[in-house]
């Protein structure tokens, strides 16, 4: 599926270096187009982004074709991700290596557990590559509902049926922070644990005192 | 040491120990360092107590109680004090408690000096012993609770190896009373007395000889069981559940083929946590099951907790609570059959529904097909239970009159003991109230007449469903605010349910004799069941009839006390000849309530196995104190079963322990785990031949042990220990920035699967990157799965490989694994480190450590400390543990609008608590956060569902 593009390196397609030909994750590879190109890494993802393959089973044949590939790539891309196939059951050893790896070289390992899996993650790098970091710099819930259920359910034992319960008997949360350990015992599917771990969590300071 | 080396109890120290198996037990525990497993019931915290006022007595010690939690920690506090009392020991010190809450470090240090017996949080400890604040050779001795808890990677296994390793002469007794978890796994007693560091294991289950003897003697106690039969729609109820039950067990064996589900039966439901069960053998594929298959998971508790307040709560209670249930699980709009709780589908659930609701009123049948109206009439079906504690009180009292006055030391109360505070409350309305007569009596002077007139809890049901009717009022208000959007599609359902059919032939909605005429009423269009709420027409007369015939009753309202008055002020009026007390069980406690109350009389008014034992032993203890026991169940009901169950396990258990320990080959000794490996050993693991040859072996590994900087909070893992075992030095530091620092260039942050979900979604891992950028130039995020969970993240949300799936405008919604990709592209010089256990995260850290120098605590601790924006950093002085926080509060501040990661300190660091924060005005937040959050802040608290509309 080699789409016709303008020129080498267009903005929007996945390079892919020829020698990953034959590998299974360019057929899964489909919501983002992409093209051979003659380039130092095993995908382009991006200005600065690129990724090298790796498939454990591989590795574990031929433990410096890595070491290879990454010092061929001359740090010249600003993320190096060095995209892991766990294809293996006994992947502790490797991986402890690799772990280390990352760190002496500067490559960030993801890891994958199937050929879909690791194409996604191709797509994703693309996809993202101009993105804004909104989405993991938290956002919240929309809703009065929903951000009183989480509210309430923060202590542990405590679940959404028990938050519905709380409000609609105390009518608003103000009130029931305000109630007594008694009054709030009285509602239903309020038992002491739940009782005591709310009335814990509302009356317990926040930093504790010395 | 010196305490225990005398096998003598010192002469002045009077124990309360009358009980031969008690006393053997204690010599036995006085000579040895053993593991004692008794059963429940038989008085452990007794033998504990005694135990340690032995060495208390014996003054200039420095005991150690760990796992002890606050209940018990009062209690051996207070039965130090009064053992100390009576045996006239100067030196002996009671019990001091050591929580962050109140002790600072210093005073810790100064109280570790004096010596004397401590409880102290496992946390604490650890962080203590590991920074020399309490030397653990100067440790007389260690007392493990719950010892059943303690596993190889637990908190309580890591103190007991740092004590071992330091100090071989002090003594250690650990105890349980729960043999379940023992006698589960893989040799679990011998891997448990590896983690214990002990040697010799004590069993004493019920059937032990020392203990029969003891318990079986003259002195039995007089037991009266009864069994209560349920009531039909009882029983149709319980088996409606149980067919939910079963359906959502198929369905989860139906989606997960895979999964060894042999006893996966109706059977296991009965007992008491079978969906822990169940959630056990789903772990280690959680992340990859279907959310469907949670779902059921969820239910399933959902279910369980159903079965039980079915028996425990009255009818009205019961039928509010079903309404709860329901509307938290009603369906969202636009969902499918697919999303949807299977239970709710079934003709079970309806059942469960009509049936409970059945139980409190039913429509009268009126003739003419032409009256619209519904007119609903009150049942108020009682308990069965209520009518024959009725009986039971009733003998008793005659018992009284009739026999001599005792001739013994109780008091001649009669105590009634059920299972929760719920149920003392509901038992004691029932008791106040069951002669009070609705329509007949006028005069509270004809009170206690039982000739004349049963004892019935009409009156308290009347008050009971009033009050359900108002409530169910003000709920059906609030569900539609909470819930509009379901409440549409409710809506739409349950009205045309009247013009479509016309006047229903059957005014008994929703409970269908078997008609094809109402197969469709009563349910959404994807046909789980609408939420039902009668019209304000029904809801009007019903009342009327319950408020009219209550007029004359409503009188004595002044003379029955407040149902939410405090039980204690109550019951202070009466002299202890003629009481009543009702108690929940409270586990060891207990055995507290028998000694002081003494009574007469004892009714369970629900089966519990223990406190038989606690029962018997209090018999045989006091020659002179007649019981006679009334024994209360369902029969045929998941509380019999239950019950019989948990007799059955516990004696399998021991059963096992016993052959276990028979078998067990004892040639573990404590040295292979707990002693100091050999020197030369730890010293040569820390070479890496592949740096230099090892060459930088000289600046490294001989001049100072490996070290690893753990931030306090770090010590909740397991991960701390797991370095520990491997011979790094564990520097316990206060850390702003990071969980670990492994030298002066790499910091790490600890993630397990679901902190790594959670802290995506509020944005705390984007600042704890940016901040550990700001002070390593390593940082790393340490991605831990569990060690008995699969080692793959959840499949991507949507493979479809269509265009849309990968937009950037979707990012929001993203998954985990694109949320990875945004991190990596936000930070790419973030190192990612997969670890498929904490084992694997343990052997990680020490190759990386392996490369570079050690790191300095005081850099680490003091990193984030200066020009800390979002802290106010003034407030925050340096130094170790200076400021800890409470998680659960700032988690829930973290929820309300307005509260954002940035502003949140700010509000933490000036306000007391979460109720502080809901009483606040906007004026009063704003200089904290700002108008427009402030606003958001108030509003969130302030919304009364009641009021608005």
């Amino acid at each position: 599926q080699v789409l016709p593009t303008g020129g080498r390196g267009s903005g929007s397609s996945i390079l892919v270096s020829p020698r990953q030909k034959g590998n299974p994750v360019l057929a899964c590879l489909k919501s983002v187009p992409w093209e051979y190109s003659d380039i130092l890494a095993d995908y382009g993802l991006g200005l600065t982004t690129c990724a090298l393959f790796l498939s454990l089973k591989y590795h574990r044949l031929h433990p410096e074709y890595i070491y290879t590939r990454i010092r061929n790539l001359q740090g010249k891309y600003n993320l190096r991700v060095l995209l892991t196939l766990v294809d293996i059951p006994n992947h502790e050893d490797s991986l402890r290596e690799l772990s280390k790896t990352s760190v002496v070289n500067g490559v960030t390992v993801v890891l994958a557990w199937s050929a879909a899996e690791a194409a996604r993650y191709l797509e994703l790098y693309k996809a993202y590559e101009h993105a804004g970091f909104a989405a993991i710099r938290g956002q919240q819930a929309e809703g009065y509902a929903e951000r009183l259920v989480e509210f309430v359910t923060v202590p542990r034992n405590i679940n959404k049926a028990d938050a519905v319960a709380l409000v609609s008997s105390f009518g608003s949360l103000r009130h029931a922070v305000n109630a007594t350990p008694d009054q709030i015992s009285a509602v239903s599917g309020w038992g002491e644990k739940k009782v005591r771990a709310w009335c814990k969590a509302v009356e317990e300071p926040f930093r504790v005192r010395k | 040491m010196s305490a225990a080396g005398t096998s003598q109890p010192v002469q002045p120290v009077k124990l309360s120990l009358p009980l031969v198996y008690q006393q053997k037990l204690f010599e036995e525990l006085r000579n040895e360092d053993e593991l004692v497993v008794l059963a429940r019931g038989l008085g452990l915290m007794r033998l504990i107590t005694n135990l340690l006022h032995s060495y208390d007595a014996a003054g200039n010690n420095l005991i150690v109680v760990v796992g002890a939690d606050d209940r018990e920690n009062a209690w051996i506090g207070e039965a130090l004090a009064e053992h100390a009392a009576i045996s006239l020991t100067p030196r002996a010190r009671g019990l001091t408690l050591v929580n962050t809450d109140y002790t600072s470090v210093g005073s810790r240090e100064k109280m570790y000096a004096d010596g004397g017996i401590f409880s102290i949080t496992s946390r604490i400890l650890v962080v203590d012993m590991l920074t020399g604040l309490l030397n653990p050779e100067s440790i007389t001795g260690m007392i493990v609770l719950h010892a059943d808890r303690v596993t190889a990677t637990s908190l309580e296994a890591f103190i007991l190896r740092i004590y071992r390793q330091k100090n071989k002469a002090g003594f250690l007794k650990a105890f349980s009373d729960n043999p379940d978890p023992l006698a589960t796994g893989f040799s679990p007693l011998a891997t448990t007395m590896r983690n214990l560091f002990l040697r010799k294991v004590s069993l004493w289950p019920r059937f032990h000889v020392h203990v029969a003897q003891s318990l079986e003697g003259k002195k039995k106690a007089e037991v009266i069981e009864l069994e209560v039969p349920m009531t039909e729609s009882m029983r149709t109820i319980q088996n409606a559940v149980m067919e939910c039950v079963e359906v959502s067990i198929q369905e989860l064996k139906k989606s997960n083929p895979g999964l060894d589900m042999e006893d996966w039966n109706l059977d296991s439901a009965l007992l008491k946590n079978f969906d822990l069960i169940v959630r056990r053998q789903l772990d280690p594929n959680w992340h990859r099951i279907s959310w469907k298959t949670k779902q059921i998971v969820s239910d399933l508790t959902v279910l369980r907790g159903m079965l039980h307040s079915m028996l425990a709560l009255d009818a009205v209670s019961f039928l509010q609570q079903l309404d709860t249930i329901h509307a938290a699980h009603a369906p969202t709009p636009g969902s499918t059959r697919q999303t949807q709780s299977p239970w709710l589908f079934l003709d079970a659930a309806e059942t469960i529904f009509s049936e409970a609701k059945r139980r409190v009123y039913s429509s009268t049948q009126r003739p003419g097909p032409d009256t619209n109206i519904d007119s609903l009439r009150p049942v108020l079906e009682e308990q069965p239970k209520w009518a024959v504690l009725a009986e039971v009180l009733e003998e008793i009292d005659r018992d009284l009159f009739f026999e001599p006055p005792a001739r013994d030391d109780s008091n001649g109360t009669i105590l009634i003991m059920c299972s929760d505070a719920n149920t003392c409350r509901q038992l004691r309305d029932y008791l106040q109230t069951m002669h009070v007569k609705p329509r007949t009596e006028k005069k509270v002077e004809e009170f206690y007449d039982p000739a004349r007139d049963k004892p019935s809890a009409a009156f308290m049901m009347r008050r009971k469903l009033r009050n359900y009717l108002r409530w169910k009022r003000e709920f059906a208000q609030v569900s539609a605010q909470l819930f509009a959007e379901n409440q549409r599609a409710v809506t739409g359902a349950v009205d045309p349910r009247l013009g479509r059919r016309g006047p229903p032939p059957n005014k008994r909605r929703r409970v269908r004799g078997g008609g094809a005429v109402g197969a469709a009423a009563g349910r959404l269009e994807n046909g789980s069941i609408a939420q039902y709420f009668e019209k304000p027409g029904e809801v009007a007369e019903l009342m009327a009839e319950v408020q009219i015939t209550e007029e004359e009753a409503r009188q004595k309202e002044d003379v029955v006390a407040d149902p939410l008055e405090d039980m204690d002020d109550y019951y202070q009026l009466y002299d202890m000849q003629d009481l009543v007390v009702i108690h929940p069980y409270e586990g060891d406690q207990d055995e507290h309530v028998l000694e002081e109350v003494k009574p007469r009389y004892i009714i369970m008014y629900e089966p519990d196995a223990a406190f038989i034992r606690r029962v018997e032993v209090y018999r045989s203890s006091h020659n002179d104190r007649n019981v006679r026991v009334y024994f209360l169940y369902y029969g045929g009901s998941v509380e019999e079963q239950r019950y019989l169950s948990a007799v059955r396990r516990e004696k399998d258990a021991f059963t096992k322990l016993i052959k276990e320990r028979a078998s067990m080959s004892l040639t573990i000794t404590t040295d292979a785990h707990g002693g100091p490996e050999d020197p030369q050993e730890a010293f040569l693991r820390t070479i890496n031949t592949r740096i230099a040859g090892g060459g930088k072996l000289a600046t490294s590994a001989t001049a100072q042990p490996p070290r690893v900087v753990v931030d306090v909070r770090e010590f909740r893992s397991s991960l701390p220990s797991l370095l520990h075992g491997r011979g790094i030095t564990i520097v316990p530091c206060m850390l702003t920035v990071g969980d670990y620092v492994l030298s002066p260039t790499v910091c790490v942050e600890r993630k397990s699967v679901s902190d790594l979900i959670s802290s995506f979604k509020d944005g705390r891992l984007y600042s704890q990157c940016e901040a550990m950028f700001q002070h390593y130039k390593n940082p790393a995020l340490l991605i831990e799965f569990d060690q008995n969970k699969s080692f793959t993240l959840e499949p991507f949300a949507d493979l479809s490989g269509s265009a849309s799936s990968v937009s950037a405008a979707n990012a929001g919604a993203a998954d985990l694994q694109g949320k990875i990709v945004l991190l990596t592209l936000a930070f790419p010089k973030l190192r990612i480190l997969w670890s498929s256990s904490p084992y694997e995260s343990a052997e990680i850290f020490e190759r990386l450590k392996s490369l570079e120098g050690e790191p300095d605590p005081i850099a680490a601790v003091r990193a984030g400390l200066d020009g800390d924006e979002e802290g106010g950093g003034t407030l925050k002085p340096g130094g170790a543990q200076q400021q800890i926080f409470n998680q659960v509060p700032q988690d829930m501040l973290g929820n309300v609008p307005g509260v954002t990661p940035k502003n949140i300190m700010n509000i933490v660091l000036v306000t007391e608590n979460i109720k502080e924060v809901a009483n606040m005005t906007v004026e009063e937040l704003d200089p904290l956060v700002g108008k427009a959050a402030a606003r958001k802040i108030c509003g969130f608290f302030a919304k009364d569902l009641l009021e608005d509309e």
